[in-house]
């Protein structure tokens, strides 16, 4: 067992922490399914509106990967398929139905399944839908199921602004699903599993587990961040990859070779200060986000799919995510003050010095607002910029300027591949010139992703 | 109030937006506007929330961090005015006054001029304007004697914005720190107005706050380094300094000639606290330029024979407190733009500074200060200094790789 400590980066004060036991929601009347999450996947429809469909039935495939697919998480009858700009798919819904069929494939004993094949192995994870819960490093895209991952990683620690870890999204019961879905991850690489989790006492679910290597990270976000995890265990060498999954999306990828189905039912986590009561709720997968909400404050409010940092904005009529297990809706306004360049602003959270935020309490949580605060400038280095990055021997303000000239070759060799977007959107968050890094990283990597 | 002021600001907006009939002049309404009140634009791509921090806050509290080192300055200028008038009873606040009446019109000067040169930049390259003119405009006046004539005070805060900043595309873009370039021009085009034994004192002009008497007779005012480098060899610096009735402390205070905001290193230091505290500058930079002026002065000392140079004995702790170093060190060498931006090039650039400040001050015969061109001269090789750190971190981390492939 290794530990990591990560000393540079940056827990954000944000209020609208979820609290208490989960509440068990009834079933929505309708699930949907947003295929934009999947980074790298292009749909093609394997279901056509008023199609009955079963638990597990596929609903979408990738146009180049056939065997990669989207499947239902309840049965239920196809409602509409909703299409943005240029036809893109943005919602597969589905009309649920209480009582519907459920795809059935093979099952397995836990102890039979270390001998598994991998082929057997990759056969059952592509056709039972979990396939899609698998990301890669570098390049955070959905893996193609021809990819040998040099080692996979199995992350089972959460720092996200408000994002539910796993206390919330775990249980002890889940801990022999969990170990299923670590024999089975080790059957797609010989580089082994690495499982992670925060130092300190264990959750009961990472107990006694077998087949996986243990590391412990701690520290602030982004130490919890797959991808910084990766840079600090074994960062990918050549054109290698590394697959990466949450601990609770292994225990999914687990239970359907236990039990031969997908399992659809989630955790999810409704945040933030425009939610009335933050809560956890027990609900399937793909959930309109008001039913994960309950009520939410009167006038503007925006609605994001994930964490504020790297979260997607998707509006009330968006649903819960795939392998995203929060929704944060943010108070959409934004108030100006007079002469604020210049006045102590005390009570306000900053990440820098010059406001006098030492007389708040450390504990202190603050209501934040999508507001940018401040004009565009050219990057300044004042050297706060590397306080926020934990990924080892990056030099951001090098790395992003030569991002901004469009030096891929030259970017790729200051560690294009190894920052995080996480560790970008900390970059971004804190930036008095207010520069958009995540957005530049992001864009960068779809330009390498097409070149390469 | 607040309310009222957001309605007046967005009733006005429109004629300086895209298509509007002001449109050339959005830099100028939007200079205005973000100067009342903090930006209302929301996020819209990428990060959903942001830092209140920008850089008119960043900017600005380098300005508060420069207020003791004006205050200083000022004081000085009035308390020596009137010493050499053998004006013994004058109060803080007369000196205060005598001294604002000749540093304010100064500092006046060089931000109406820089603002117009900014001004007309941002206007016809369409950008916002930037806050970082705020600091250049008042780190030049600083490094001035307060009787710099005012037209050339202009014409070196023009030159500074325009061939300092503009022309490489404006703040963050530039390789040399516009305040000191602003300086270099008056330097090196008008050398008689700001070197020498009597510019650096306003004795017996006339002002109309306070009253003003006539130079006594004998009245010199060389800088403490001039008058060091102009000592007989042989001479010991510390008793040349005593017999101008300057020890140590003296020196430190700020009670000497020179430029109007570089006299006191204690406001400087008091500066630096500031700035190193609220995150603004490097305190690496400024670390590694005090103690390459110290190596460097202890190696002339251990060379000083019987009959060297005065400036060969003078001890590394009056070095640090004499002439421009403590408040270039603090404020010019950490400029986050032209200096090195890497943690391990900032000290390489801090302890350049400083070694080359020594370099200059003792061994060259023409200029007895050499901070200013210390410190541009690192400028020009801060880039280099971070490529060969930043080439070094990607090797240790290519070396990482390769270990954990094998």
């Amino acid at each position: 067992m290794a530990h990591h400590p990560i000393r540079r980066g940056l827990d954000l004060p944000i209020a609208g922490e979820a609290a208490g036991p989960a509440v068990q929601l009834d079933l929505p009347s309708t699930v949907g399914i947003d295929p934009r999450e999947l980074r790298g996947f292009i749909p093609r429809l394997a279901a056509r509106e008023g199609d009955e469909v079963k638990a597990g039935q596929p609903l979408m495939f990738h146009k180049f990967e056939p065997r990669v697919q989207v499947v239902a998480p309840v049965a239920g009858r196809v409602k509409e398929i909703r299409r943005g700009a240029r036809r893109v798919i943005t919602g597969f819904v589905i009309d649920t139905v209480a009582e519907g069929g459920v795809v059935q494939h093979a099952t397995h004993a836990l102890d039979a399944l270390p001998s598994l094949s991998r082929e057997a192995v990759l056969e059952q994870m592509l056709a039972g839908g979990v396939w899609p819960l698998l990301r890669t490093r570098p390049l955070d895209h959905l893996p193609s199921p021809s990819t040998v991952p040099q080692w996979v990683l199995v992350d089972g620690m959460e720092t996200g602004p408000l994002q539910p870890g796993p206390d919330a999204l775990l249980a002890a019961e889940d801990r022999e699903a969990l170990q299923a879905g670590i024999h089975v991850l080790g059957r797609l690489t010989d580089g082994g599993v690495v499982l992670t989790h925060a130092e300190g006492a264990a959750h009961p679910a990472f107990q006694g587990l077998t087949g996986a290597e243990v590391h412990t990270f701690s520290g602030p976000h982004p130490a919890g961040d797959p991808a910084v995890q990766v840079s600090h265990i074994r960062p990918p060498t050549g054109t290698g990859r590394v697959f990466t999954i949450r601990a609770w999306d292994a225990v999914i990828v687990g239970r359907l070779f236990l039990t031969g189905r997908y399992d659809g039912t989630r955790v999810y986590a409704a945040v933030g200060t425009g939610v009335t009561q933050p809560r956890l709720v027990r609900t399937v997968q793909g959930a309109p986000l008001p039913h994960l909400t309950g009520p939410v404050i009167d006038g503007p409010a925006r609605w994001i799919r994930g964490s504020v940092l790297t979260g997607t904005r998707v509006g009330p009529e968006g649903f819960a995510g795939l392998s995203s297990r929060s929704v944060h809706v943010l108070p959409d306004t934004v108030e100006r003050e007079l002469f604020g360049w210049a006045t102590p602003q005390l009570g306000k959270w900053s990440f820098h010095r010059s406001y006098l935020k030492g007389f708040g309490r450390p504990s202190a949580r603050y209501d934040l607002r999508p507001g940018l605060y401040g004009g565009h400038r050219a990057l300044v280095p004042t050297g706060v910029h590397d306080t926020v990055i934990a990924t080892p021997d990056i030099q951001p303000t090098f790395l992003f300027r030569s991002l901004i000239a469009g030096d891929l070759e030259g970017s790729i060799k200051l560690g294009l591949l190894d920052i995080s977007e996480e560790e970008a959107a900390l970059l971004s968050y804190i930036d008095p010139s207010k520069n958009d890094f995540d957005v530049i990283l992001r864009d960068s990597l779809e330009l390498y992703a097409k070149e390469a | 109030m607040l309310k009222a002021l957001e309605r007046l600001v967005d009733a006005n907006r429109a004629p300086f937006e895209e298509g509007g009939r002001l449109h050339w002049a959005w830099p100028l309404y939007e200079g205005a506007e973000t100067f009342l009140l903090t930006v209302g634009t929301k996020t819209s791509k990428g990060v959903h929330v942001r830092d209140p921090m920008d850089m008119k806050r960043l900017m600005m509290f380098v300005i508060y961090a420069m207020v003791p080192a004006i205050l200083m300055g000022m004081w000085n200028v009035g308390a020596r005015a009137f010493q050499y008038e053998g004006i013994t009873d004058a109060t803080t606040l007369e000196c205060l006054l005598r001294g604002a009446w000749h540093m304010l019109p100064i500092i006046i000067v060089s931000y109406t001029a820089g603002g117009i040169a900014e001004l007309v930049f941002c206007v016809v390259r369409k950008h916002e304007v930037s806050e970082g003119f705020l600091v250049t405009a008042m780190l030049y006046p600083l490094t001035l004697p307060p009787t710099t004539p005012l037209w050339m005070v202009a014409a070196g805060i023009v030159f500074g914005v325009v061939i300092g900043k503009e022309v490489f595309g404006g703040v963050g873009m530039n390789i040399l720190n516009p305040a000191l370039t602003a300086r270099a021009f008056v330097f090196f085009t008008y050398p008689a107005v700001i070197s020498g034994a009597y510019v650096w004192d306003v004795v017996g002009v006339a002002n109309p706050l306070t009253r003003t008497g006539e130079a006594v007779d004998g009245y010199t005012g060389a800088t403490a380094l001039l008058a060091v480098s102009g000592a007989d060899r042989g001479a010991q610096a510390v008793d040349v300094l005593a017999a101008q009735g300057w020890d140590w402390w003296a020196l430190a205070s700020g009670a000497i000639p020179g430029s109007m905001g570089e006299v006191s290193a204690i406001a400087a230091l008091v500066g630096a606290v500031a700035l190193v505290l609220a995150g603004l500058a490097a305190w690496q930079t400024m670390v590694g330029a005090v103690v390459g002026l110290a190596g460097v002065a202890m190696i002339f000392n251990a060379f000083a024979g019987p009959d060297s140079l005065a400036l060969l004995t003078l001890p590394p702790h009056y070095h640090l407190v004499m002439g421009g170093f403590a408040f270039g060190a603090v404020f010019m060498a950490t400029d986050p733009v032209s200096s090195a931006t890497t943690t391990l090039g900032r000290w390489i650039y801090g302890l350049g500074i400083g070694a080359m400040c020594g370099l200059i001050r003792v061994i060259n015969p023409a200029y007895p200060e050499g901070m200013m061109l210390a410190i541009l001269f690192m400028n020009v090789f801060a880039p280099l200094i971070d490529h060969y750190v930043v080439q070094a971190t990607t090797r240790r981390r290519v070396a990482r790789m390769a270990t954990v492939a094998s």
